[in-house]
């Protein structure tokens, strides 16, 4: 742990230091592998440095992604839910923690998220020396992207951190005034930023722009090469499965064709099978069982090969739909919607948007003749809004008086 | 289908805020963050000008600038469908 770099709060505007960052005590280290409930980023912290330093089991999850299904499947697992205070819930049956052991949580192909085990060093995917560096953190606590981010500031010299809240508009004033270099964020974090703040941005005199979490297209590189003209501007491939697979510094979507297939000593193998992205990674994580994550993994994301470039399209899974880096089910919300005792059927779709890059839309058809189609519409909304995340609550609902004719077709095969 | 104007558009963008019980205020100077319009509900707007009029609008367009107060929404999208409607 490098205990002089150094920490910010762009919140609270409160700084620190690795080394002087307080402990969570009593509540981490426990005798019980523990699952930290936090607000912040910045909250996180201390029980970062204290696994650092003990090597307690740990998994860190933002308090929004917190149901209540998923608090009951982490006690059954054996993790007590503690929060930032050191409020520990322990779990009803108490097993050893695995040492060294940290978890991240991943969206499952059912909606239910899906525990993936790492190490620090797992997650610690840039080793060496780095220019000193200011880096924004403006990942959700506790996913892949910002442990990369935390685990930058924890290992490697001169590299700063100012934790934001991922969903803070105005992350500007802060960055400036803790003197920010460098900026990793999603391309929605980076579309939003780009149409809210406009040319103010380019006042950041930033060395370094990086983009992960979702596809990268060439429309939102090119804007921000125009904003950062000096800035090195970098993509990375990344998930919880493969670990940190693909970085490419040369502003273009895509990876070059001559990256697939090479066998490269400690390096992922990448390679595209029936159009899908397959990849055989040193970093892989272990599934809940501890058991490591072995062989080529197929990720599920759709490639098209162009130009002498390898281009990262979508999901293969019709089911997965992305909202702005967030997974949705579509198969979850139409049985959510189905749920509604007016509801005869629905049919649930991603649709291009501006900002997030995909939103939640849906057709339903009632149950029973409705006469205000626009009243059954917000209705319907108003349902999903209290049972689903909101980035999952479809955004244009569409009523139809009847079942598409292609769908009951689909219905009788 | 013709371009939506201005007070058309105000009043999709207070249709999207009416559904999660929030009140779109008078005032155009009224700052996003205030009333609680997010990226989401952006979004949601955006598709509903698209479906009313039509067109597909073109962010890429937009050029840069900050989008700061409710004024800010209805100068982009109407600027936008004039930028598709000519085919720009």
């Amino acid at each position: 742990m490098i205990g002089a770099n150094r920490l910010v709060d762009a919140a609270s505007g409160t700084r620190t230091t690795w080394a002087e960052l307080p402990p969570v005590a009593p509540a981490y280290p426990a005798a019980y592998p523990v699952a930290l409930v936090v607000g912040s980023g910045f909250e996180a912290l201390p029980a970062v440095a204290a696994h650092a330093a003990t090597g307690a089991e740990l998994l860190v999850v933002a308090a929004g992604r917190v149901d209540e299904a998923l608090a009951a499947e982490l006690r059954t697992s054996g993790f007590g839910l503690v929060d930032a205070a050191g409020t520990a819930s322990p779990p009803p049956s108490v097993r050893a923690g695995e040492r060294g052991r940290l978890w991240l949580l991943t969206s499952g192909s059912t909606g239910r998220p899906k525990r993936i085990g790492h190490t620090l060093a797992s997650l610690t995917t840039v080793t060496g020396a780095l220019p000193p560096r200011t880096w924004l953190c403006p990942y959700s606590p506790g996913t892949y992207a910002w442990w990369q981010v935390v685990t930058l500031g924890l290992t490697v010299p001169g590299q700063d951190l100012v934790m934001v809240d991922p969903a803070a508009e105005d992350w500007l004033a802060p960055a400036l005034e803790h003197g920010v270099t460098a900026v990793s964020g999603t391309p929605t974090f980076w579309r939003r930023s780009l149409l809210t703040l406009g040319e103010e941005l380019a006042r950041l005199p930033l060395e370094q722009v990086t983009l992960g979490g979702e596809p990268v297209d060439q429309a939102v590189l090119d804007q921000l090469r125009a904003v950062f003209p000096a800035a090195r501007i970098s993509w990375i491939y990344a998930s919880s499965e493969v670990g940190a697979s693909i970085v490419v510094h040369d502003g273009r979507a895509g990876f070059p064709l001559d990256w697939l297939d090479r066998e490269t000593p400690d390096r992922p193998r990448l390679s595209v099978e029936g159009g899908e992205l397959v990849i055989a990674s040193p970093h892989h994580g272990t599934d809940p069982s501890g058991r490591r994550l072995a062989g080529p993994v197929r990720t599920g994301d759709a490639v098209r090969i162009e130009d002498g470039r390898v281009l990262i399209t979508g999901r293969l899974d019709r089911d997965e739909i992305n909202v702005g880096g967030a997974k949705v089910s579509a198969g979850e919300v139409r049985g959510v919607l189905q749920s509604h005792p007016g509801v005869g059927w629905a049919a649930v779709r991603g649709r291009r948007a501006p900002l997030v890059g995909t939103v939640v839309v849906a057709d339903v058809v009632p149950a029973a003749p409705v006469e205000f189609t626009a009243d059954f519409a917000a209705e319907v909304s108003r349902w999903a809004a209290e049972r689903l995340p909101e980035y999952a609550v479809p955004r244009r609902i569409t009523v139809l008086p009847e079942i598409p004719v292609k769908e009951t077709l689909k219905s009788d095969v | 289908m013709e371009p939506l104007d201005r007070p058309a558009v105000r009043d999709l963008m207070g249709e999207v805020l009416a559904v999660q019980g929030k009140t779109l205020p008078a005032d155009d100077a009224a700052r996003l963050a205030d009333i609680g319009f997010r990226s989401l509900d952006f979004s949601e707007l955006a598709l509903r000008v698209e479906d009313e009029t039509g067109l597909e609008l073109n962010f890429e367009a937009a050029g840069l600038r900050r989008i700061d107060t409710v004024a800010d929404v209805l100068d982009l999208l109407v600027a936008l469908q004039t930028v598709d409607s000519q085919g720009a």
